[in-house]
């Protein structure tokens, strides 16, 4: 006898259209085949959203996702998955972020809040157990995200809310826009244009509910052997001391370093640029939500002069990389500014530096005149200019509002050339990691569900770069330190194999960094078991995630995108224009077509067409 | 090490999570005297960085490979991976 529902098993469903709140049992049997965050979502969307849907009408829907294991007292259940169909790219569209909301929304007793339709007026809404309220949100149109935050709390008369917020951006439809969570951004593919397209300012929550495992001293003990992998794992102290922006450096010297709008994949700056950034502007580490047994957050600042900045959550590896590497900026402040102004507009920063590079190649090759550009000059390096074209996209003002609409659309527009400067997959602006360092990365790049993202894809940097076997060899992966990173024989059949594996963390609503920290899907797999008192083992939840990847794979089939979507860009296959790999042959990409077509075979999917066949789809119990 | 083998001074810098691994090794000035003839992983094993830590090589900013086979001056660059950022 299970018991899935006493612990989770409530959805909100809320439509902005007549303020109409329903209070939905979720469907159990719909629960134990995905079990929820990306998986359970996926579901919903591909249920629910009409074929070629316009991303930013009413008719897209937002589903704040958790999962059974977000939680403040699981390791890394600080987490918030947000999906919807991506105004940037039309596909599959998710961004995750860590933080207190998560915890909090499930303390309030709902797993999943489903926003429909779209507000006359800007509101926001505050869900306080089992009260909802819509609450007016006019004043708040214009204000940077930290100043809604202190605004929404001073009327709320409470500290201990957690808030999710859309920024300027968001409210201007920027194709790029986030959803933020204090710093954190759920920053990928456009939530906050879907957000803002619904007149829907912000989400405030609070809760008073305890959960309780089916099976709680088997929990318990299964929450002290993960927190028992972690305090031990060299990567969670490794983390902990240098947060993402330590690998700077080490990814310069690797390849895995995009610089100048990839035209090489390493800079030979990385060293200099972390040193300085370790020396001026790192503050203190920091946990994105109570409890974080990791804390691989930073607090950072820019101390004095035209870039000063309060201290703020931020320097992500990603973000810092995007306004320095990407675009050959060589300082360290500037940089760092911009990461902060991002967030306060809520705009993502990976996909914000990708097209101020691609627009800084167009800029050099003639296809934007220095009037086209209002004026700036967008030479490489030009520092000034990166914070000012923040601002002009995320205000969609002169040259910012064509970048507005993301890489792909602007490279369009202009034409001529630019097609080849634009760096994305499925219109999804690539991060800061290069194939060229690992050929898994290209497959995992050119066939993840959202694009060109920097979590999916991660697995394949990670393991053929830095020979993580993520516990995944028990399923057949073979140890990564027997696999040459740029050998592209078996890598389609392994990035399979991983996908399926590294997607349960977005499933179960934790973070994917706890398994670079040393838990593996058995750990997640024993919790989960007893948590809800049904039997799961971590082939279980690797099926899941098979079928979440395939779900997710017919979504955006259903949007129009096939075979010829899972592509990279040719630049990213090709030998580095300078650096210190522009000799080195191996690193060019050979045969992707050879590595697509094993992924397809291991997956079960036509290597013609990239359908998953009948066979599969009926295995997974999607037929 | 026996002081009758021929030997080699080189320049030594470890990054992040590997720089515990210089201790009472590396000189104030960086350097590590080694055997002639000493490779990458043989400078790792006198670090005693352990194999399962994924290292990443660069010689005179030139990237190597654990086979590299020392030579005097030579500037070395050792870089580890935590997550990837």
């Amino acid at each position: 006898m299970n018991d899935f529902s006493s612990n989770f098993g409530r959805q909100l469903r809320i439509s902005l259209v007549d303020k109409n709140i329903q209070y939905e049992e979720i469907n159990e049997e719909k629960l134990i085949k995905f079990l929820g965050g990306v998986g359970y979502a996926a579901k919903i969307l591909y249920e629910e959203l009409e074929k070629g849907v316009n991303p930013l009408s009413p008719e897209n829907k937002l589903i704040f996702a958790t999962g059974p294991l977000t939680s403040y007292h699981v390791p890394g259940g600080g987490s918030i998955e947000i999906c919807f169909k991506s105004p940037l790219t039309n596909a599959w569209g998710e961004a995750r972020c860590g933080g207190d909301f998560g915890p909090d929304l499930k303390k309030a007793g709902y797993d999943y809040i489903i926003i429909e339709g779209k507000s006359v007026k800007p509101v926001y809404l505050f869900i306080n157990d089992d009260e909802i309220l819509f609450k007016n949100a006019t004043h708040l149109v214009g204000k940077m995200v930290s100043e809604k935050n202190k605004i929404i709390r001073e009327e709320l008369n409470d500290n201990n809310i957690s808030i999710m917020c859309i920024g300027i951006a968001g409210e201007n439809l920027v194709n790029m826009s986030t959803i933020m969570n204090e710093g954190r951004a759920a920053g990928r593919c456009g939530a906050g244009a879907v957000m803002g397209s619904k007149n829907l300012i912000a989400i405030a929550v609070k809760g008073t509910n305890k959960a309780k495992a089916v099976n709680s001293d088997a929990f318990k003990n299964s929450l002290k052997e993960a927190r028992n992998v972690i305090r031990e794992n060299e990567t969670a102290k490794g983390f902990r001391e240098f947060g993402t922006i330590g690998d700077m450096a080490g990814n310069d010297a690797a390849g895995d370093w995009p610089t100048k709008n990839w035209q090489s994949n390493s800079w030979g700056k990385g060293e200099t640029l972390f040193d300085y950034y370790n020396k001026n502007n790192f503050v203190r580490n920091h946990r994105c939500y109570k409890g974080c047994p990791i804390g691989c957050g930073r607090i950072a600042t820019v101390k004095k002069g035209k870039y000063k900045t309060p201290e703020h959550e931020g320097a992500e590896y990603e973000s810092i990389s995007a306004f320095t590497a990407f675009v050959l900026n060589e300082d360290v402040d500037v940089a760092i500014y911009c990461d902060y102004l991002c967030n306060e507009f809520g705009i993502d920063t990976i996909s914000v530096g990708g097209i101020i590079a691609f627009t800084m190649e167009c800029y050099e090759n003639n296809l934007l005149s220095q009037e086209e550009t209002d004026g700036l000059n967008l030479s490489w390096g030009n520092s000034e200019v990166l914070p000012i074209l923040v601002e002009k996209i995320s205000n969609r003002d002169g040259i910012g509002d064509l970048l507005a609409n993301g890489v792909l659309y602007a490279a369009q527009k202009l034409g001529k050339e630019a097609e080849k400067y634009a760096i994305h997959c499925k219109g999804l602006e690539g991060p800061a990691h290069d194939p060229r360092s690992g050929k898994l990365l290209a497959v995992t790049y050119g066939t993840a569900n959202r694009g060109m993202c920097h979590i999916h894809p991660l697995e394949g940097m990670a393991y053929d770069r830095g020979k993580v076997d993520w516990g995944m060899t028990s399923y057949g992966v073979p140890d990564p330190k027997q696999i040459d990173c740029w050998d592209e024989n078996g890598k389609g059949k392994i990035t399979k194999i991983l996908q399926d594996g590294l997607v349960v963390p977005d499933i179960l609503g934790v973070c994917k960094f706890f398994m670079y920290a040393g838990l593996t899907l058995e750990h997640y797999a024993n919790l989960l078991s007893s948590l809800t008192g049904i039997e799961y083992r971590g082939e279980d939840l690797l099926k899941v995630g098979e079928r979440t990847i395939n779900l997710q794979r017919l979504f955006n089939i259903r949007e129009g995108f096939d075979i010829k979507d899972d592509v990279i860009p040719d630049r990213v296959k090709q030998r580095p224009l300078f650096g210190a790999y522009k000799d080195e042959d191996r690193c060019v990409i050979q045969d992707y077509n050879g590595m697509l077509k094993e992924y397809y075979q291991a997956r079960g999917w036509d290597t013609k067409t990239g359908m998953p066949n009948n066979e599969k789809l009926k295995e997974l119990g999607l037929g | 090490m026996n002081r009758y083998l021929p030997v080699i001074k080189i320049e030594v810098k470890l990054y992040t999570v590997l720089k515990k691994f210089a201790n009472g090794k590396i000189l104030e000035d960086n350097s590590i005297v080694l055997p002639k003839g000493s490779t990458l992983q043989e400078l790792i094993n006198f670090l005693g960085i352990p194999n399962n830590i994924s290292t990443i090589f660069l010689v005179n900013n030139t990237p190597q490979c654990k086979e590299y086979i020392l030579c005097r001056g030579d500037k070395v660059k050792i870089f580890s991976f935590i997550c990837g950022g």
